[in-house]
């Protein structure tokens, strides 16, 4: 720190040794403009110590110019890409089943075409087949081979994108720093939050006592549908019930479902007012028990499970 | 997050999708640069980069234009010293230490002049790497974010919170330190 007045040098540059390299750093780094780089440039070849300066930082240049960048594995990209790949197919599928209208769909397709631009080998793969029959072939794939890989269940128009959404949502809140939007064992919290932000909310029983803790709740948006979502905590894990309000076409899921998506168990099943979907990477029993509590407490309690 | 979704929100997802495809994935080998060198190592990397890919994801309806890379690079750092402060609690710099670090004038230089540069020039990678990893943090963090990823000072300086002359100055001390260590093997290489 010099205290270094503005003295009225004719080339406008600083006058300390020490700025003046800095000077020299930003030349090389092309932080100046015409004029002041050309002052620089003088400046060097009237000081030898200035261009020694310049040719070491030049040298270094050369040097770090040569340091190995990491190289981005396929693998990684596809990673990465397929954050956001994942959520944008499931808009694409869920939201249009049956009719599909030409805007939205060459909208998706050329949506498609973006994300998958950066990967080839799959972009190969979208190109050579007709969607839809690569859905239904996949469909019933899906059907035959149980331990269904995420992958496969990505390019599936049913359920199984769901319940890969369901999966992709809890993982990312396993990853985020809190899983929950609102943090509280108390329903008589976590319903209002959920009813004040999307208008509805299940049944949010607290079973401490059965072992499933109630921590807190979310907003998952599915599709292009936001929903609610409550988190449990049994042991060390981490149970997320995603809530689908029922719609009329939906079909009745009485008795639970097991699945699995994205290394993840699911248990899916209907009541009334919502499709159930509860995801975990505890043990199969655990969860089983852990739905097999709730729905016992909903059915004992209706009243968790009214509006407001 | 403030509001609610609502209905509106497909074509925005599409929109914050493809707009994902085009800032973070093109720049994710210097994102994964910078990672490796704030945490010291590459399979490291890749967690810190694929979580904070995963806050950018989230936080694209953010970005607000500019320079994409700064931006990404903005989180990835973030997340490299979240990750750093979770995995690695006692290799964090404190903040008090950069303040010191930025008062120390930079070291006499040894007057050496075409010879020195030769010896930086001719420096083989493991040597670089190696110095560069000897850097204090604050120092390193600043001469990759230049040297490596190629932001520019006042990116640099928007993204550490530190005035343009700081960057300055540790940049000069960081490439000092990073060319007295490699000038002054005297082996031949």
């Amino acid at each position: 720190m010099s205290p270094h007045e503005i003295s009225p040098h004719e080339d406008g540059l600083p006058q300390d040794p020490q700025d003046m390299k800095l000077m020299i750093h930003a030349l090389v780094d092309g932080e100046l403009d015409a004029a002041a780089a050309l002052a620089v440039e003088r400046r060097m070849a009237a000081d030898p110590e200035l261009a020694a300066e310049h040719a070491r930082l030049m040298a270094l240049r050369g040097a770090l110019a040569n340091v190995q960048r990491p190289v981005v594995s396929d693998d990684f990209l596809a990673r990465i890409a397929a954050i956001a790949e994942v959520k944008g197919a499931e808009e694409d599928d869920v939201t249009q089943p049956a009719a599909v209208t030409a805007g939205p769909q060459q909208f998706a397709q050329q949506q498609q075409g973006n994300v998958i631009a950066m990967r080839p080998r799959a972009a190969r793969w979208f190109n050579s087949f007709d969607w839809r029959q690569m859905a239904a072939s996949i469909a019933l794939t899906a059907v035959l081979a149980s331990g269904a890989t995420q992958w496969l269940t990505t390019a599936d128009n049913g359920s199984d994108s769901f319940a890969v959404a369901v999966a992709n949502g809890h993982r990312r809140s396993l990853l985020a720093a809190t899983p929950v939007d609102i943090v509280s064992s108390d329903r008589h919290t976590v319903k209002p939050w959920l009813d004040g932000r999307i208008g509805v909310s299940p049944a949010a029983p607290d079973m401490a006592k059965d072992g499933y803790a109630l921590i807190g709740g979310r907003v998952e948006v599915i599709g292009d549908k936001p929903m609610p979502a409550l988190v449990y905590r049994h042991h060390e894990h981490l149970i997320t019930l995603v809530a689908e309000p029922r719609q009329n076409e939906a079909k009745s899921v009485p008795v639970a479902d097991d699945l699995s998506a994205g290394g993840f168990l699911l248990v899916h099943w209907t009541d009334d007012a919502f499709s159930y979907w509860a995801i975990s990477d505890a043990e199969r029993p655990a969860l089983d028990d852990f739905v097999a509590r709730f729905r016992a407490a909903i059915i004992a309690n209706p009243a968790a499970g009214s509006p407001g | 997050m403030a509001g609610a979704p609502d209905g509106g929100t497909v074509l925005s997802e599409k929109i914050l999708a493809a707009r994902f495809a085009e800032v973070v994935l093109p720049h994710l080998g210097d994102a994964l640069s910078l990672a490796r060198w704030l945490t010291g190592n590459t399979a490291d990397a890749e967690d810190v980069v694929q979580e904070a890919c995963l806050k950018a994801h989230a936080g694209i309806a953010g970005f607000a234009g500019g320079n994409p890379r700064a931006w990404l690079l903005t989180i990835v750092r973030n997340a490299s010293y979240t990750w750093m402060a979770k995995n690695r609690p006692r290799s964090v710099v404190a903040v008090g230490d950069l303040a010191d670090l930025d008062d120390v004038s930079p070291p006499p230089d040894s007057d050496a002049d075409s010879p020195e540069a030769a010896l930086i020039a001719k420096a083989n990678s493991a040597a670089v790497e190696a110095a560069i990893a000897r850097l204090p943090q604050a120092f390193r963090e600043t001469v990759v974010l230049r040297d490596i990823n190629g932001l520019s000072y006042r990116e640099i300086a928007t993204m550490l919170g530190v005035p343009q002359g700081t960057v300055m100055s540790r940049l000069a001390r960081a490439r000092g330190l990073l060319m007295t260590e490699l000038g002054g093997r005297h082996e031949p290489a």
